[in-house]
């Protein structure tokens, strides 16, 4: 599985983590600092946590949940600097949007050409609303 | 209006190559089914029972003529010659391509329109009062509001696969005309008891299968932290909603689930933390947008107004359509015009392309290039001058528009239902044309005062039938299509739902049964009492006793 991490093609990187986040709350301390997570999660549990991670694997298992997306928001609100990867039904198409709230990488679906999806990151380049990305409407300019 | 700066533009034609690109890949085999549906959808192409049905926002109803003309002409170019305008003030075209949409996409951006967000899991076009900025009984003008609503929510990254589709509606006047009591979230602009603009939000309002009016989540809300609030109640939403069955996971399910106390105590939890943030807006961008919506170059009240009592005299008609079809304008010598897409031959809500240049030609002429389109599927020309007024009215005729039947019974709001729609049990269109065949005595329709019928051809409601003061809902039943009646609901100010009559009825007899319930309001009304006020007073009891009393061919 091709993954893009900030912004460029990933050739070398951690595997994505196989820990869910509640089995790592059970027994924290042994299980190391990735986790896997998705909307089921106790969120406040996972941002209470957040610092002891170095990277959150968001798992999106059908693209229509969107929950990863607000969950991936407030992790960077809180000030989380660690990876969040997006794991699952991850197609170019969302990657953008992905990227705006605060995701940094992106392990794509099989059936997803990675260099054409590189390309939908800034697909539209204005913005309307403030986010994780720093970018915002003009106004805030 | 509102016109795009550099920004919007850049927005607006980077998400049609971004739509051709997607279209292209879906057309080559390279987007799944089921993920590319959801892609089209978010830009308000579906897929119906004939063909594709591209739906194209008009944020808060608010039209250039230069725009009305692109949408004649993209009716021309792409499709049969008309479209449709719908309950949420946008419009539907029923047989582009599919291949064709990124053209038409092209061309709307031409004149700073969009699809973008018309259908879809995500925050949909923004709707409110089509009399914004020039009723008199006007409190504050929404139309910079929805504008600020409309960028906010305009590809907003967080809030595009929510557990369900997200409807908006702002009111700004002590008639809500934007039926912002049945919407996800209505907001209310009121001054507080210090004088303060703000408003009172309201949440889990709709209709569907489940209908219910919203309620409060907060009483007031300073404007500058509309984003912030909205954003708060947005994200709340989409942790939280029910994504196991589409049928519950609108926010209206998770606000009765939880009670409103708890919805409201996670929504104001998560506003600490966004408050006072980037997302407050700054008063300067406030003042630039409320810049746009200024009003036009009025003449004085000397220049505009007429004295309109001998005009009456010598063309009733005129004197009829007068009182039916224009509003009060809060600037002296001017009237609302409200342009009644309700004739006898077209379908509720439909408008030829030589219709849809004729309107904008009058806009131009009459009313500062400008029109709105409205949430009882009409069109208006909000700043129509007293002395032009006979004019206009003459040559509404000659487009067929003239017709005097504002807020009457034929005035109907109308889904498309099984002519079109693929989601329907039962035909609507076929009602509507009985009904203005049945009902065809204007002067019996001025002499019953307001009725609002409002017609859905399946549960979906798109129809409004639970706050019709005469709803009407198709259904089916053993392979034929049925109809059943509601009585007493309204979407006004005093916003409630419908009380069911009984079984359901044929589709030969609904004109039957209208007249029948029309016959008991006639007789058991009191004096200056409206149709709802009876219903309210008495109840579905006598109109029940008189529809199933002598009615022998109701359907089981």
């Amino acid at each position: 599985m091709a993954l893009i991490k900030d912004q460029q093609l990933s050739v070398n990187h951690a595997a994505t983590p196989e820990i869910r986040f509640s089995d790592w709350l059970n027994h924290e301390q042994a299980a190391g600092d990735t986790v896997l997570t998705n909307g089921e999660d106790d969120l406040p549990s996972l941002l209470a946590s957040a610092n002891k991670l170095s990277m959150i694997a968001i798992e999106f298992e059908t693209f229509a949940d969107g929950r990863g997306f607000s969950m991936a928001r407030m992790l960077r609100r809180d000030g989380y600097l660690g990876e969040i990867r997006a794991v699952g039904d991850v197609a170019m198409d969302r990657i953008d949007f992905m990227h705006r709230v605060g995701f940094n990488a992106f392990e794509l679906r099989d059936d997803q050409h990675a260099a054409q999806a590189l390309t939908k990151l800034g697909e539209v380049s204005v913005h309307f609303q403030p986010s994780a990305d720093g970018k915002g409407p003009a106004y805030m300019a | 209006m509102y016109a795009y700066n550099q920004f919007d533009q850049t927005l607006v034609d980077q998400r049609v190559e971004q739509y051709r690109d997607q279209t292209h890949r879906y057309l080559a085999g390279e987007i799944p089914e089921d993920e590319f549906r959801i892609l089209r959808l978010m830009n308000g192409l579906y897929i119906q029972r004939l063909a594709p049905m591209l739906r194209v926002a008009i944020p808060y109803g608010l039209m250039k003529s230069e725009q009305l003309r692109t949408l004649a002409q993209i009716s021309r170019t792409y499709d049969k010659g008309y479209g449709h305008f719908t309950t949420r003030q946008n419009i539907q075209f029923n047989w582009p391509t599919l291949e064709s949409v990124p053209d038409i996409l092209a061309d709307l951006a031409k004149v700073q329109m969009h699809a973008i967000q018309t259908s879809g899991a995500c925050i949909r076009n923004t709707t409110t009062d089509p009399f914004a900025g020039v009723s008199a009984d006007e409190i504050e003008d929404t139309r910079p509001w929805c504008e600020l609503i409309r960028q906010w929510s305009t590809l907003h990254p967080e809030f595009a696969y929510l557990p369900r589709k997200f409807k908006i509606a702002v009111s700004g006047s002590s008639n809500d005309r934007a039926a912002s009591q049945v919407h996800d979230i209505g907001l209310h602009l009121y001054h507080n008891e210090t004088g303060e603009i703000g408003f009172e939000v309201l949440v889990g309002g709709g209709l569907g299968r489940t209908p219910v009016i919203g309620k409060t989540v907060r009483k007031f809300l300073e404007p500058q932290e509309l984003l912030s609030y909205l954003e708060a109640v947005l994200r709340v939403y989409n942790l939280n909603g029910r994504r196991d069955n589409k049928y519950k996971a609108r926010i209206k399910i998770l606000v009765n689930a939880i009670g409103i106390d708890a919805f409201t105590e996670m929504v104001e939890a998560e506003w600490q933390l966004l408050k006072d943030t980037e997302l407050r807006l700054p008063e300067s961008e406030i003042e630039r947008v409320k810049g746009f919506f200024t009003g036009p170059d009025y003449l004085s009240a000397v220049h505009a107004g007429s004295d309109l009592q001998g005009v009456f005299v010598e063309h009733p008609q005129f004197a009829t359509w007068y009182r039916q079809n224009t509003r009060d304008h809060k600037q002296a010598g001017y009237r609302i015009v409200i342009v009644a897409l309700k004739n006898q031959l077209q379908a509720p809500g439909d408008v030829s392309h030589q219709q849809m240049d004729g309107i904008a030609a009058l806009a131009d002429e009459f009313s500062f290039a400008e029109l709105r389109s409205t949430h009882n599927q009409n069109l208006v020309l909000a700043d129509v001058a007293q002395r032009d007024l006979l004019a206009l009215w003459l040559k509404l005729q000659d487009l067929d528009m003239a017709r005097a039947n504002v807020g009457t019974l034929t005035d109907m709001i109308n889904c498309p239902g099984l002519d079109f729609c693929s989601l329907a049990n039962a035909e609507t269109l076929v009602l509507s044309r009985q009904i203005n065949e049945t009902f065809d005595d204007m002067d019996y329709q001025y002499e019953l005062g307001e009725i609002q019928l409002k017609i859905s051809g399946c549960i979906n409601a798109c129809g409004h039938h639970h706050v019709g003061h005469i709803g009407i809902l198709g259904v089916e039943k053993g392979g034929k299509q049925v109809y059943q009646f509601t009585l007493g609901g309204s979407a006004s100010n005093d916003a409630s739902l419908g009380k069911t009559l009984g079984r359901s009825i044929e589709q030969d007899q609904v004109v039957v049964v209208i007249g029948q319930i029309l016959d008991v309001y006639v007789q058991l009304r009191q004096i200056d009492e409206t149709f709802l006020q009876l219903v309210r007073r008495l109840g579905v009891v006598p109109f029940k006793e008189r529809v199933y009393g002598t009615h022998q061919r109701s359907a089981a």
